[in-house]
């Protein structure tokens, strides 16, 4: 009996799935993008656009998720219409741009200074050096911690719940008032299919890791 | 000339590294620096090209000054090679010596790698072109960043103490090809110990003390024969294996 | 502005009744995630091969799944094999259990990073594995984990407002209601929004001076 409730069910929970698979893409991607640009301008911009940049981190930083996706669904749609969909991905992805700066910062921090002085030596840029050498070790070394910024914004996905986003954990709870009942199981089977994303996540990235790890600079094991 | 530098003082904070520098280089020429540790030899050196940049005075390099507008295009023809190597550590070796005529002398790939293979080749390093910086020894590395100075077609190469970060069984493979290059008339300027180098390479010796000039000459003169107490009393200490 | 602070004042008294709430709920899940996680991260490390296996699926599972699942799991899905909690109840329960797999995870790392020496001088002393284990070693962990163990005070903090969701009176469920009444929803999350970033700053200024004052040279 559960079980054909579930088989019957089970096109909403996909559908639920592929709209928080589809939320977490749009906001890690706007958080990546927007958390690059952050952290290039606190480790080599002026000191007035670090400090707007910290800042940022700091507020985006400091306030619960949860209280993002409510100031963006029914605060910021006050003045700029905006779907709900859209509103979680600008709370959350402004986030995680704060979130995801800190990771970025912290490896172009650890590529040694001379690399910078060498390009430099050579006649590039400023833009060029940091483009063409600083950056692609950067990124290499980001995508360990980077892992974990993704298992975390996928869970994040669940509570763009509170503001009506038809995703996963809302899929359930919908399936558990139309079929009155079957919440431990329904609520089971949510359960293992955001940990089976994560591991599958986590996994590719683990190996995208090691692919591009350089010799003498593989992963150190405990993945 | 091909170089002029003209009367250079650095500073770091109160500290004044270079008091007063002035020099020049013709076309062809190598020249050696020497002197104590902390005397603004490497300061001399990145002051030549603006890494740092110079407090007060002028560089000029083939008749032309070097300002924070030209920097990058008098960089392309004033090459480094760096104590430590600097190697990209992202790049493999021939991709170390082609990212310069790539990104910043307009070549396509092709000519680019065909280029870093010629100078890999002119350095003895033809078998390692695949390796990354990694997977070198030191003086493997320090090669390559020759051959990636020697890629951008230099009119002058700067050597900071090109050696001093090799054990010393691997000083003399680096060496060897820096006598190469002067003999075959490329211009140089480089801060070594070397004496070996100096005697056999180096058209003039530079002797610095206290961030001034001391004495300058033809390193037969210098070294045999030096005029002031100060380079006598450093010479002596590095050719019985002291500490300068 | 000034308008938006006049908003403020006016309902910063109602939305601060929640206060007690939202910190009773951080604390009572940080106390209950510290003891739990000390006992996961002693299985983890120490324990035989199936209190290993329990406590490695425990840990797994809860940093693995959404804590809004598990709060929902907890609050709307035990009613049906008869366990039943009121909303603040199963968010302390949701909340601990949760934050409970990230500090066992924590702590395990700190006690793996204390020198092997340290447990083989305390067996040579006499000691016996546990005691051991509870005098020389933790110790030592507890002081290493510190910043971690801050941070992840921290985000909790920020996590108990998921409890609004199973209908919990705390700060930001107080100021949605507000929202209601008054329909200026942005002024009043950005009421809220303030609120967190000096919770969660004072608190963090608070942890570190606590890590300053157990600071040991050489550790």
């Amino acid at each position: 009996m559960i079980f054909e409730t579930l088989i019957s069910q089970m096109p909403y929970l996909a559908h639920g799935l592929a709209v928080a698979i589809g939320l977490l893409v749009c906001l890690l991607s706007l958080g990546l993008v927007l958390g690059l640009i952050l952290a290039i301008l606190e480790v080599y911009g002026h000191w007035s656009l670090r400090l707007a940049c910290v800042a940022f981190e700091r507020v985006f930083r400091g306030i619960p998720a949860i209280v993002l996706l409510l100031l963006f669904y029914y605060g910021v749609t006050d003045y700029i219409d905006m779907g709900s969909f859209t509103a979680a991905v600008l709370a959350l992805g402004l986030r995680s741009a704060a979130y995801q700066s800190q990771i970025f910062r912290g490896a172009f921090l650890s590529v040694p200074i001379g690399q910078m002085m060498a390009a430099r030596a050579m006649g590039m840029n400023k833009l060029q050096a940091i483009r063409d050498i600083v950056l692609p070790q950067a990124l290499r070394m980001s995508i360990g911690p980077w892992t974990n910024e993704f298992s975390s914004e996928l869970k994040a996905t669940s509570l763009a719940y509170v503001i009506g986003v038809v995703e996963l954990t809302r899929q359930a709870k919908y399936i558990i008032s139309n079929t009155q009942g079957n919440i431990l199981i329904v609520f089971g089977v949510v359960a293992l299919m955001y940990f089976v994303v994560n591991r599958a996540g986590n996994w590719a990235l683990y190996r995208l890791e090691n692919r591009l790890a350089l010799p003498g600079f593989e992963h150190r094991g405990d993945a | 000339m091909l170089l002029r530098v003209e009367n250079i003082h650095k500073s770091y904070g109160a500290v004044e590294i270079l008091k007063g520098v002035s020099f020049e280089m013709a076309p062809g020429q190598s020249k050696v620096i020497m002197g104590p540790s902390g005397t603004g030899k490497s300061t001399l050196l990145r002051c030549v090209n603006h890494l740092s940049p110079p407090d007060q005075g002028r560089i000029f390099v083939e008749g032309e000054e070097l300002t924070a507008k030209n920097l990058n295009t008098m960089r392309q023809k004033v090459a480094f090679v760096f104590q430590d190597f600097n190697l990209f550590t992202h790049l493999r070796t021939v991709e170390n010596v082609a990212i310069g005529p790539r990104k910043l002398r307009g070549f396509s790939k092709s000519a680019a790698l065909d280029l870093a293979y010629k100078e890999l080749d002119r350095v003895g390093l033809s078998d390692r072109a695949d390796a990354y910086p990694a997977e070198l020894s030191g003086g493997q590395q320090q090669r390559a960043s020759i051959a990636r100075a020697l890629a951008m077609e230099p009119k002058l190469i700067l050597f900071d103490e090109p050696t001093s970060a090799l054990d010393p069984e691997l000083t003399g493979e680096v060496v060897s090809v820096m006598n190469k290059l002067a003999s075959e008339g490329m211009t140089m300027l480089v801060v070594s110990h070397e004496i070996g180098f100096a005697r056999k390479a180096a058209d003039e010796v530079i002797f610095m003390e206290g961030g001034k000039i001391i004495e300058q000459g033809p390193p037969s003169q210098l070294f045999e024969a030096p005029q002031q107490d100060r380079t006598r009393a450093f010479l002596n200490v590095i050719e019985h294996g002291g500490d300068a | 502005m000034s308008a938006w602070l006049d908003f403020a004042m006016e309902h910063l008294p109602y939305v601060l009744e929640g206060l007690p709430t939202t910190l009773g709920l951080w604390i009572s899940a940080m106390a209950i995630g510290a003891v739990l996680g000390l006992a996961l991260a002693w299985a983890r490390i120490y324990g035989n091969r199936p209190i290993y296996a329990i406590a490695t699926v425990y840990v797994e599972i809860f940093r693995g799944t959404p804590m809004l699942v598990q709060m929902l799991f907890i609050y709307l899905g035990l009613p049906e094999i008869g366990i039943t909690f009121d909303p603040l109840t199963a968010a302390i329960i949701a909340i601990g259990l949760n934050t409970a797999a990230y500090q066992a995870e924590y702590l395990r790392g700190a006690v793996r990073s204390v020198p092997a020496g340290q447990m083989t001088a305390a067996r040579a002393l006499g000691m016996g594995k546990f005691q051991a284990f509870t005098t020389i070693i933790l110790p030592q962990a507890l002081r290493r984990v510190i910043p971690q163990w801050s941070n992840e005070a921290i985000l909790e903090l920020k996590y108990t407002s998921i409890a609004y969701a199973i209908g919990v009176t705390e700060i930001t469920a107080r100021a949605e209601k507000i929202g209601y009444e008054t329909f200026q929803f942005f002024e009043v999350f950005l009421l809220i929004a303030a609120i967190y970033v000096v919770m969660t700053s004072v608190v963090a200024q608070l942890l570190q001076l606590l890590e300053k004052k157990v600071a040991v040279p050489g550790l």
